[in-house]
């Protein structure tokens, strides 16, 4: 199983070129903010846009290659795909609906019923077989959309924002089910979000997507310590600056410096990423050991789960991550001057 | 969509289409459920409509709506009251009567079957494909709506007649000819017909959301496969409440019928004619056959409220 993609399109204002490279099974999650180009992405790998240039190529099967003429029809291609908002047919049954890829790719009546119920089964759904998708709540409306997509086999999977339509408490169980299917589905598949913990857990691979180029692709892991974007790093919650190296620290644009103790590159442009939670406020100049002490101004304060985050602004502007009590006890909301402090050990660094 | 001519005429097409077509795409079971905004119950309007019967309405409206509405009901009452009732069961078997209504019904149901196969491909291709002149080609076919169907007779006269632009070569290649034959009738009502299908279809097409086609070839289906098991059922509304405003109109039709094709009893003599030939010299037939004509039209009313009138 592989999938070797390259496309190049202009869309309106957005203009797309993405190199992506699948090899193996795995789940792929595609990560970008709003009209970073992530579903015209899938709908071009659908056929359902053409290409202006590139190339996909999936099990060695030429799909698109625009400057050889070759556009393989979105209904002649071997995938599956789980729109948005499901698009599940609203005059058809359920049981229709699932059976409507295998009815047009050719089976008979009694066959498709047979294999549709069989998934609609695996998806837990064989009950709701005659109700119409009107009837079915988010959460199985969901599931259908998945086995109509799963029913004929597909050797690439395609997901549009599977759970955006879900309510935060049926979210994570819906994530546990459908990252089981996903690891159960034999072949290459690409998930689109912007909820980094739905990244996080379903992808083996992900790819951050921006203004419809690819700024950052890696495991969750590389991901999560080590942010290429800002995007990413607020989509995790990180500081994240970029500078240029020098001498154990970090000069950043504005000529402010950040110090570090990890070693630092020689030279050479790099990221210094702050977790919120390692950044100390102050209301007096803190003495000892803080490497890193700046002076700033706490814009807006945050309340989540039990903590709270500040942003501060000033000449490093920065988030930090403090307790309801210290924000009682240093009166954070009346705006007046703060010293930020960062340890040299919280600061890592690494080549941009 | 860069001509600037094909802008400026959008909106008229949509204003034409307003009256007939747009309930019938606001009903559509599909599309994203967006609410518009202007749907959504505003909170300060609702009381406010509620605080008099008449909703607040401007001084005068009332009365005024009240004499349209009595003005275009009281002739239909007094079609009920002059009816002789006694002796309409006779009246309706009568021979003239059944055979103009038989006619009524073939030439009718003759011109909904053609508009709905010539119309339904032009409806949609008016609103999927992209070519020159479209809104040329949509300002052509709904010209038949705003002509005068005797006019429009005059001008199939002149198209397919004996001596007509294409009735010549039809004449004289198939040894066809239209004018006041059965055909002619039927080709009469299709031509000021069709117009009211295309045009509500078109709309139902545009309204429907165009990604269940997407989600249909996804999953393999082609063209044909996708228009007949999504396309078609997506936009069944559209297609009932066109087919019955074509039929309608097919039913109800004279100027051209009787210009193009005459009106020999048996066959091209429809309804409308007979009742118009009755009154000369029978009023009770007359009155009777609108009667008839009268019950087909509350009986399409009846079957269609829920596209025309939804139930708020």
């Amino acid at each position: 199983m592989s999938l070797e993609a390259s496309v190049g399109l202009r869309k309106g204002t957005l203009e797309l070129d993405v190199e992506l490279e699948v090899a193996g099974n795995g789940v792929v999650v595609l990560l970008g903010p709003n009209a970073a180009g992530k579903t015209t992405l899938l709908r071009a790998l659908a056929g359902l846009v053409p290409l202006e240039r590139g190339r996909i190529v999936l099990d060695g099967v030429v799909l698109d290659d625009p400057a050889a003429g070759v556009h393989l029809p979105t209904e002649r291609r071997p995938i599956g795909v789980v729109f948005q908002d499901y698009l599940l047919f609203p005059h058809l049954s359920v049981l229709e609906n699932v059976a409507f890829g295998l009815r047009s790719r050719g089976a008979g009546r009694a066959a498709a019923r047979e294999r549709a119920l069989a998934v609609l089964d695996r998806v837990g759904l064989a009950d709701c077989a005659a109700t119409k998708p009107r009837a079915l709540s988010g959460g199985q409306a969901q599931r259908v959309a998945l086995a109509r997509a799963l029913a004929t086999d597909p050797r690439l999977l395609l997901l549009d924002e599977p759970l955006a339509a879900m309510d935060a408490s049926a979210r994570a169980e819906l994530r546990r089910g459908l990252s089981r299917h996903l690891a159960a589905f034999p072949g290459t598949c690409l998930v689109i979000t912007h909820d980094p913990i739905e990244a996080m857990t379903l992808g083996d691979q992900l790819v951050v997507l921006e203004a419809g180029r690819v700024v950052q692709s890696g495991t969750p892991e590389e991901l999560s310590t080590h942010p290429r974007s800002r995007y990413v790093a607020q989509l995790l919650g990180l500081n994240l600056y970029r500078g240029r190296a020098e001498q154990r620290s970090v000069v950043l644009a504005n000529g402010r410096r950040l110090i570090a103790a990890d070693p630092v590159p020689e030279t050479g442009d790099v990221f210094a990423v702050i977790p919120p939670r390692a950044v100390a406020l102050h209301r007096v100049l803190p003495e000892g050991s803080p490497r890193n002490v700046w002076e700033g101004t706490v814009e807006d304060l945050d309340a989540i789960g039990n903590h709270v985050r500040a942003h501060v602004s000033g000449e490093l502007p920065i988030i930090a991550e403090v307790t309801p009590g210290a924000v009682a006890s240093l009166h954070l909301d009346d705006g007046g001057p703060v010293f930020v402090a960062v340890k040299a050990v919280e600061v890592e660094v690494y080549e941009a | 969509m860069t001509d600037p001519t094909t802008r400026r005429s959008e909106p008229r097409r949509g204003e034409a289409a307003a009256g007939l077509a747009v309930v019938a795409g606001d009903s559509l079971p599909v599309g994203r459920a967006e609410p518009a905004p202007w749907a959504a119950p505003s909170e300060g309007g609702a009381p406010r409509l509620a605080r008099r019967g008449s909703g607040g309405a401007p001084f005068g409206f009332v009365p005024l709506a009240v004499a349209a509405v009595a003005f275009l009901t009281l002739p239909l009452v007094a079609l009920l009251a002059r009816a002789p009732w006694r002796e309409l069961p006779g009246d309706l078997t009568a021979p003239g009567v059944l055979t103009a209504l038989r006619l009524s019904l073939v030439c009718s149901l003759g011109a909904l079957a053609l508009s709905l196969v010539f119309g339904v491909p032009l409806a949609w291709l008016l609103a999927r494909a992209r070519f020159r002149g479209r809104n040329l080609v949509r300002a052509l076919v709904l010209l038949p709506m705003v002509l005068p169907p005797v006019v429009g007779g005059v001008a199939l006269l002149l198209a397919f007649g004996r001596n007509g632009l294409a009735g010549r070569w039809l004449d004289s290649a198939f040894g066809v000819t239209l004018p006041f034959t059965t055909a002619g009738a039927m080709l009469a009502e299709t031509f000021v017909a069709m117009p009211f299908l295309v045009i509500t279809v078109e709309a139902g097409i545009r309204a429907m959301d165009r990604r269940y086609e997407d989600a249909a070839a996804t999953l393999g289906a082609g063209r044909w496969t996708t228009f007949r098991r999504v396309t078609l059922p997506l936009i069944a509304p559209s297609l009932a409440a066109g087919g019955a405003l074509c039929w309608a109109r097919a039913l109800g039709e004279f100027g051209a019928t009787i210009t193009f094709a005459g009106n020999l009893p048996g066959t091209t003599q429809t309804m409308p004619l007979a009742v118009y030939m009755a009154l000369q010299n029978n009023a009770d037939a007359a009155i009777t056959l609108s009667l008839v004509m009268l019950a087909i039209s509350l009986a399409v009313l009846v079957g269609l409220r829920g596209h025309w009138f939804p139930s708020r």
